[in-house]
């Protein structure tokens, strides 16, 4: 089967959860424990080609152009974990169908969704070959474990543990980003096939410390190593079954395999190794005395967890390829005993709700197969002989001596494996076979489904150190190949003889046997320890989440202080530092343009184009400032006459006339006399910051003109204006044809704008209609002539409209010179009157407008907006007509429409 | 004469801003018209200004004739016009929808969005004109 299909069925199966407990009811997990069964099945019957070393790669193009390619890789190393990750699966599948069998069926469905899109990621992440996909995969498993977490949403300490888990390792998972980009930016590919072969390469780039913290940050926060480990106890807020699979056999193991994967690449950088054996060795340390400070089950179990993946960690650091094997080894041995101690856990808080362990007490009698599976997988855990966890330790003291360290680590693993052994006994013996003062009450007793689970994993735990070679020559061997990159002979075996090894473990479990003894007694002094809370990483959390907070409130108050004035002139400021900084980094001079022969009418225009504007500032009066700026408004639009633009002249022209009639309706209302609302310092600093602006306009325009002038996008527009536009007015053709889209866009912003100026005054809450009051026997000459006016300017904005093409003119300005029309009525008659001579409803013109210019550029068979034109008439008297005049008819009816709406909203809402 | 233009447009931009910084919101939207016209003439001005005819094809002709002022700022300003206009329109109901509702035109006093710490909570949503 092919690997994308497995990852397809996991999704499907997730997919298909919610459904299939609703018609298979308690049937539902079993049924979808086949699908990581069938996976596990399936990779198995892989297993012979990747032992051969022959790895299945399959690869899929996503985005080539970036070097991102959907390869999923199996060889010996992801094979053992596509192995866990789907055996283990489908028993927590199993497991989590009868833990949650008294839960609501959304309830149930929603778990079994969740674990196996988790299972589904996992895969992912574990197959992935493209650097970038692993990363995809992996973030997904932070998501998922975070909703897993937090599954009981009701309980804030469900949620605080979700956030801190996602927190914590999605800021892994940012670094791992980081580190990736880095990769890629190195050596242009994304590809861990690739970068194996060229692994000299990126050790010797000058980027690889950068790479390495970001990889060792990724693998710490997701692995639970100090100071990060204290996510891990949190996230027991999760159901156990989640517990169980997310956060003992696979996901905390993904930081493991990371640091694997990049073993070959980083270790040879200096200084690599040590800090993996360090962070390695305090986790270790620290969990220990957590676990025996715990008093948890689950808690107890979780630290022991973190000291576990210390181990991991620090083979990982060790040189040699014993380190690796004991890694190996360690991994399966771990995955195998861990998970069925937390099935055990969940089956006793299941069946007595009872999560504290000295509150547990002789338990064999009620719950017999749940303590067998508890029994067998602590002696694993304890490391005795015959179960596998022995061969892993064996091999874990094999690889200290081996390596060339000295004695410290031996020293530091000799005390932790102890403290497990102690931990071993304190969660199977006491509150399975040796009697409390009473043994606890049970609610309900084991069932098969929760019982499958634990007892598989412990027979198997218990039977692989019989046959180790099986397991030997079909996992470990490949998947140590393939993280040495150079075949390993790989010998495991029950019995080494009278080793160095053999002592060590001898001592081991002496001291560990001692630590049980006195563990009561070790616990309540170590609980006495207040000062192990402040080296805790929890607190450090706290402080750090608390700080972000408490920054992130101190800049929102400096910068959304709410005073707008302060907006603008800060990011006015931020302008003019901006353009100074670039001047003067890229060493611009200012330049004076002195080019073009002066002309008085336009000197003169200009002149009072100014003294308006000044004007405005001095104005007081409302009224006066307008008249002011319409002056400024109509020496611009003469200004565009006598610059050759009579295009803009008329629309400037229309627009100020338009202006003066909305703003006198939205403005009169308003108190006329406007006192000054800023001090008089305030204004200084604003009439300054106004001068800088002045000053970069001016600059900038100066240089501007100063530069020679590339006239090949004019030269192509009056070109190609007459014959393929057609139309001899190139501003217009501009408009309607070779940029029609833009113009498009400017149409529906004017709708737009319309459309939130009608509905600003209906949110108001009166109704305007029943306020239009008839407050106009306006000035007596509109009265007489508004209605013939008003005709003879409707008939003149379609000429414009219709001529544009060719001569000035065009839908803009014919739709303003026509909203001017109705303006004109609005004045003399009122705007009930002028509403019924439209006739329809303005917004409804203007929609009817845009959907017009929307349609035009439908032509079949050409680009859109990419105009049609044809010859109709009788023949000799021939008229070329476009799709274009459709556009511009569209416009008009637009601009008509949405400035109409706008005047009327004014006139209603100025009327009250 | 494009230093006079230049200044002239300076002048304008400088003037708009000055207004545009004010906490009275006529002032402000009287700022943004000025604004508006002003930066239509940087426009211009980025396509050269200097020639007076207007860029049309004669009768018959193939392109236009030597001379011609540029079309292709006047499409530009041409949109940004109206558009201006509709801007302008906006700000001026937004002006009279703030009046209606918080019986004020000064921008210090409106606070409901971003209300301030303690020291001066702004006027209640529903407060009448007076």
């Amino acid at each position: 089967m092919s690997l994308f299909a497995l990852l397809a069925l996991g999704f499907l199966a997730a997919g298909a959860a919610p459904r299939l407990v609703r018609h298979a009811g308690r049937f539902a997990a079993t049924l979808l424990a086949l699908v990581p069964a069938t996976i596990f099945v399936a990779l198995l019957g892989l297993s012979p080609r990747v032992r051969d070393g022959m790895p299945v790669a399959e690869t899929w193009p996503w985005v080539p152009a970036l070097g991102i390619d959907l390869t999923l890789r199996l060889d010996g190393f992801s094979l053992l974990f596509s192995l866990m990750i789907s055996g283990v699966g489908a028993l927590v599948v199993v497991y989590a169908g009868a833990y949650f069998a008294e839960k609501p069926a959304a309830v149930r469905a929603r778990f079994l969704t969740l674990i196996l899109l988790f299972m589904t990621a996992m895969l992912g992440t574990v197959l992935s070959d493209n650097l970038v996909v692993l990363f995809l995969f992996w973030e997904a498993t932070s998501i998922v474990s975070f909703l897993l977490v937090g599954f009981e949403a009701g309980s804030a300490t469900a949620r605080r543990a979700a956030v801190q888990a996602l927190l914590v390792t999605g800021g892994g998972g940012l670094a791992l980003l980081g580190g990736i980009v880095l990769i890629g930016a190195e050596l242009g590919t994304y590809s861990l096939s690739a970068l194996y072969a060229r692994a000299p390469e990126l050790a010797n780039s000058p980027r690889a410390p950068l790479v390495a913290v970001a990889i060792l940050l990724a693998a710490f926060t997701k692995s639970a190593q100090y100071p990060f480990y204290f996510w891990l106890p949190n996230a027991m807020q999760a159901p156990t079954p989640a517990s169980a699979y997310l956060h003992s056999a696979t996901m905390v193991k993904l930081g493991i395999f990371l640091l694997a994967r990049f073993e070959y690449l980083l270790a040879p950088l200096p200084g690599y190794r040590s800090v993996l054996v360090a962070f390695g060795a305090v986790t270790m340390l620290v969990a220990s005395v957590q676990a025996l400070r715990a008093s948890g089950f689950k808690a107890v179990l979780a630290y022991s967890t973190v000291a576990s993946l210390g181990i991991l960690v620090m083979l990982v650091g060790l040189d040699g390829p014993v380190a690796s094997v004991a890694l190996v080894g360690f991994l399966v041995a771990h995955a195998l005993y861990k998970a069925t101690l937390f099935f055990c856990a969940g089956i006793v808080l299941h069946a007595t709700g009872e999560g504290q362990l000295r509150r547990l007490g002789g338990l064999a009698r009620t719950l017999p197969l749940t303590a067998a599976a508890a029994l067998l997988a602590s002696l694993s855990m304890a490391g005795i002989p015959p179960f596998f966890g022995f061969v892993s330790k064996e091999l874990l003291f094999e690889a200290q001596i081996e390596s060339s360290w000295e004695a410290a680590p031996i020293v530091v693993a000799v005390l932790v494996n102890a403290t497990m052994v102690a931990v071993a006994g304190i969660v199977s013996l006491r509150p399975f076979f040796i009697p409390g003062r009473a043994a606890t009450p049970v609610l309900h007793g084991e069932t098969p489904g929760l019982l499958l689970g634990p007892l598989v994993l412990a027979v198997i735990g218990a039977g692989l150190s019989l046959r180790p070679d099986i397991v030997t020559r079909n996992i470990i061997e490949p998947a140590v190949r393939d993280v040495l990159r150079t075949p390993v002979a790989v010998e495991v075996s029950l019995w080494h003889g009278f080793t160095p090894m053999l002592l060590l473990s001898g001592l081991v479990f002496v001291a560990g046997g001692a630590i049980w003894f006195f563990s009561r007694t070790i616990h309540s002094f170590l609980n006495r320890l207040r000062g192990l809370d402040r080296i805790s990483g929890d607190a450090l959390y706290e402080r750090g989440i608390a700080a972000v907070l408490r920054a992130a409130e101190r800049v929102t108050r400096r910068l959304q202080h709410g005073d707008l004035r302060r907006y603008l002139g800060t990011t006015v400021l931020a302008l003019l530092v901006a353009c100074a900084v670039v001047m003067w980094r890229v060493g611009a001079r200012p330049s004076l343009d002195l080019s073009g022969p002066v002309r008085p009418v336009a000197v003169g225009l200009l002149v009072v184009a100014v003294l308006a504007a000044v004007a405005v500032v001095r104005s007081r009066s409302t009224i006066a400032a307008l008249v002011a700026v319409g002056l400024a408004g109509v020496s611009t639009a003469l200004l565009y006459l006598v610059n050759g633009a009579p295009d803009l002249a008329l629309t400037q022209f229309s627009v100020e006339a338009l202006l003066v009639v909305l703003l006198t309706a939205f403005v009169l209302p308003l108190p006329l006399a406007t006192a000054p609302t800023r001090s008089r310092p305030e204004r200084r600093w604003d009439a300054a910051l106004a001068t800088g602006f002045g000053i970069a306009v001016l600059v900038g325009l100066q240089s501007l003109t100063n530069q020679p002038f590339d006239r090949a996008l004019t030269d192509a527009y009056e070109r190609l204006s007459v014959p393929e536009g057609f139309g001899r007015n190139v501003v217009n053709v501009i408009l309607v044809d070779f940029r029609a889209l833009d113009t498009l866009g400017e149409t529906a912003v004017i709708a737009m704008a319309t459309l939130v100026v009608w509905s600003l005054f209906r949110m108001s809450g009166r109704s305007p209609e029943a306020a239009d009051a008839p407050r106009m026997p306006g000035a007596f000459v509109l009265a007489v002539q508004g209605r013939p006016l008003f005709w003879l300017v409707l008939a003149m904005s379609i000429l414009i409209l219709l001529r544009g093409h060719n001569e000035p003119g065009g839908g803009f300005v014919g739709g303003l010179v026509g909203a001017l029309a109705f303006a004109i009525l609005t004045l003399a008659e009122g705007a009930d009157r002028a509403g019924r001579t439209m006739r329809f409803h303005p917004m409804a013109i203007a929609g009817l407008g845009l959907a017009l210019a929307l349609a035009s550029g439908l032509a079949p068979g050409c680009p859109y907006l990419d105009h049609s034109w044809g010859t109709i008439g009788p023949a000799g008297v021939s008229l070329k007509v476009g799709t274009t005049i459709l556009f511009d008819v569209g416009v008009y009816l637009a601009v008509l429409g949405g400035v109409t709406a706008m005047l009327r909203r004014a006139y209603r809402e100025g009327a009250r | 004469m494009n230093l006079l233009y230049a200044l002239a447009t300076a002048i304008l931009c400088g003037i708009g801003l000055y207004l545009m910084l004010s906490r009275h919101l006529v002032r402000m939207a009287l700022g943004v018209s000025l604004l508006s016209a002003a930066i239509n003439l940087v426009i211009l001005q980025a396509g050269r200004l200097g020639a007076v005819l207007p860029p049309l094809v004669a009768e018959g002709a193939a392109t236009v004739a030597a001379g011609t002022a540029n079309p292709v700022p006047q499409a530009l300003v041409l949109t940004a016009i109206v558009i201006g206009l509709a801007l302008v329109a906006l700000f001026a109901a937004l002006v009279l929808a703030a009046w209606i509702k918080l019986g004020t035109l000064d921008t210090r006093a409106m606070r409901a969005a971003e209300p301030t710490a303690a020291a001066e909570p702004g006027p209640a949503p529903d407060a009448v004109k007076p």
